[in-house]
């Protein structure tokens, strides 16, 4: 899948565009210059408690998305269990050594 | 990042939204006592709502009530004001403190009609010069008496209506990093190219920052370059205060940062400062002192040459409601992803019935929060730079201040010289 700061071309953008889900949310207006990346975090985003799979939608959670190096985290909050923690995407785990 | 839903419960204030329930469990600043000096009503807006904002002639009591009459929706601020309540100036309809009908003139005298219509109201009480307010469900929790409005020193507060989203500010608060970088690097750099010193204590690189859960709120800490984790920075750091305010100082200042929402898209700004640096004689100061402060020139642009301008500058050129759809957050926003999860889980709990974070429901007389004392190591440095590169720069009693301090000082080191 494409990482939110690659450029998508119209026909990956479609066929991307048709991979998601009837939704009912709402996304930024296709002109944003970030529509990309938002579209990215609605299809991404943690939609389940990693600890008592609590719908975070329907029981008020929230997971708040923030970068690092190649990552994507997810800052969650579970409404339901309290559960707070990190839900982090990898595309490829990268480990920085330590001077030894 | 958030989703547009996510975005909008987190800044919608009025009534019935998510946001706008947990934010009416608070008490608010809403105008000044000496507002009421030659006038006894107000139209004050919070929370997306015109409320009237009254003083009865003779007992000196506070009520408020929703500005449109329930009879034909005309401004109660346009009244008279009894010892009983408030009476409509359009056709006599009378309200008591609570909202209940006491009077509707030209009706028939029947109380099965003045029952069945009451009026929106709140409370209203007097602290620090100012007239709070809380206008949510009842039991009225008590108002929190935190300790910058009722310490001994002498006090000022500056205000201004930003047009903005009151959260966007809020986060500032929870961001750290934007010190060394608004007040230090791009303030060095304005004063390098408009030809003032600015100040050095804000340019220390953050080595460390820290964030608690705790009873008020979140507990902020940093170290900074030359610091370590026993300086004040770090060992006891300073709170957001949930929901609205921020608590800072140093040198003998202590102050509240406070952000009245008005409503979705407009904020009240204060800066509610109490000066009682030690060593100073406190002069007798019978009403706090409250001043406009500037934060655009006549040009239109910015007024970023002092530290708080900077701020609102950064605040109010998100836009009227910061779109998070469009935001990339790094690992240096912790601060900002934890309170928007403290406010989610506060909206939660009102919504189950509970009293949300900072609810005080006993009887109390001050509040005393945690905040360093040597702030950034600055010292007197702070004190000065507060003050006159700060809001204080238009603050009426500023030079008052700055003498206040610097007898304060002079006082100290002359102790210190005796011992």
């Amino acid at each position: 899948m494409p990482t939110p700061d690659e450029t998508l071309d119209s026909v990956e953008r479609t066929r991307i565009m048709a991979e998601l889900p009837p939704d009912p949310h709402r996304l930024p207006a296709r002109g944003e210059w970030f529509a990309g990346d938002a579209e990215r975090h609605l299809l991404d985003r943690p939609k389940f408690c990693p600890m008592c799979a609590g719908d975070l939608e329907v029981d008020g959670g929230i997971a708040t998305e923030y970068w690092t190096g190649d990552t994507r985290n997810f800052m969650t909050w579970c409404g339901d269990c309290g559960w707070f923690g990190e839900v982090v995407r990898f595309d490829m785990v990268t480990i920085t050594e330590e001077e030894h | 990042m958030l989703t547009v839903e996510q975005n909008e419960e987190l800044t919608q204030v009025g009534p019935g939204t998510p946001m706008g329930e947990l934010l009416r469990r608070y008490w608010y600043p809403i105008a000044f006592e000496e507002d009421f000096d030659d006038v006894y009503t107000k139209t004050v807006r919070l929370l997306g709502e015109n409320w009237t904002l009254f003083k009865t002639p003779k007992s000196g009591r506070y009520g408020i009530v929703a500005e449109a009459c329930p009879h034909r929706r005309a401004s109660l601020t346009y009244g008279v004001v009894h010892e009983d309540g408030i009476r409509c100036g359009y056709h006599g309809w009378k309200w008591d403190f609570d909202g209940n009908c006491l009077e509707q003139p030209a009706e028939a005298d029947n109380q099965n009609f003045r029952n069945r219509v009451q009026q929106k109201a709140g409370k209203a009480e007097v602290m620090g010069g100012m007239v709070w307010v809380y206008v949510g469900p009842g039991p009225a929790p008590e108002l929190p008496r935190f300790d910058v409005f009722v310490m001994d020193g002498v006090k000022d507060c500056g205000y201004a209506t930003l047009p903005c989203n009151w959260l966007q500010i809020m986060e500032n608060s929870v961001d750290p990093h934007h010190v060394e970088w608004l007040h230090g690097q791009y303030f060095e750099f304005l004063g390098q190219t408009e030809g003032f010193d600015a100040p050095k204590a804000f340019q220390k690189k953050h080595m460390k920052t820290g964030f608690d859960e705790m009873e008020w709120g979140i507990l902020k800490r940093r170290v900074l370059e030359g610091g370590s984790e026993e300086s004040d920075d770090w060992k006891i750091g300073h709170p957001l205060v949930f929901p609205y305010f921020m608590r800072v100082g140093g040198a003998g200042i202590d102050q509240m940062q406070i952000r009245v929402p008005i409503d979705d898209t407009t904020t009240w700004k204060l800066f509610f400062s109490n000066h009682a640096p030690k060593g100073a004689d406190l002069p007798e100061q019978e009403r706090p002192v409250f001043y406009e402060y500037l934060w655009k020139d006549e040009n239109g642009r910015f007024i970023t040459d002092y530290i708080e301008g900077q701020d609102v500058m950064a605040w109010v050129s998100q836009g009227a409601v910061t779109d998070r759809t469009q935001e990339h957050l790094g690992r240096s926003d912790a601060g900002v992803a934890m309170l928007r999860k403290m406010f989610k889980e506060n909206m939660k709990k009102v919504a189950n019935g509970e009293d949300p974070i900072g609810t005080v429901r006993e009887k109390h007389d001050r509040i005393d929060l945690p905040c360093e004392k040597d702030k950034f190591g600055a010292e007197r440095e702070f004190a000065e730079a507060w003050i006159t590169l700060g809001s204080s720069r238009y603050s009426p009693i500023k030079q008052e201040l700055l003498d206040l301090h610097d007898s304060a000082w002079a006082n100290r080191e002359k102790a210190s010289a005796d011992a």
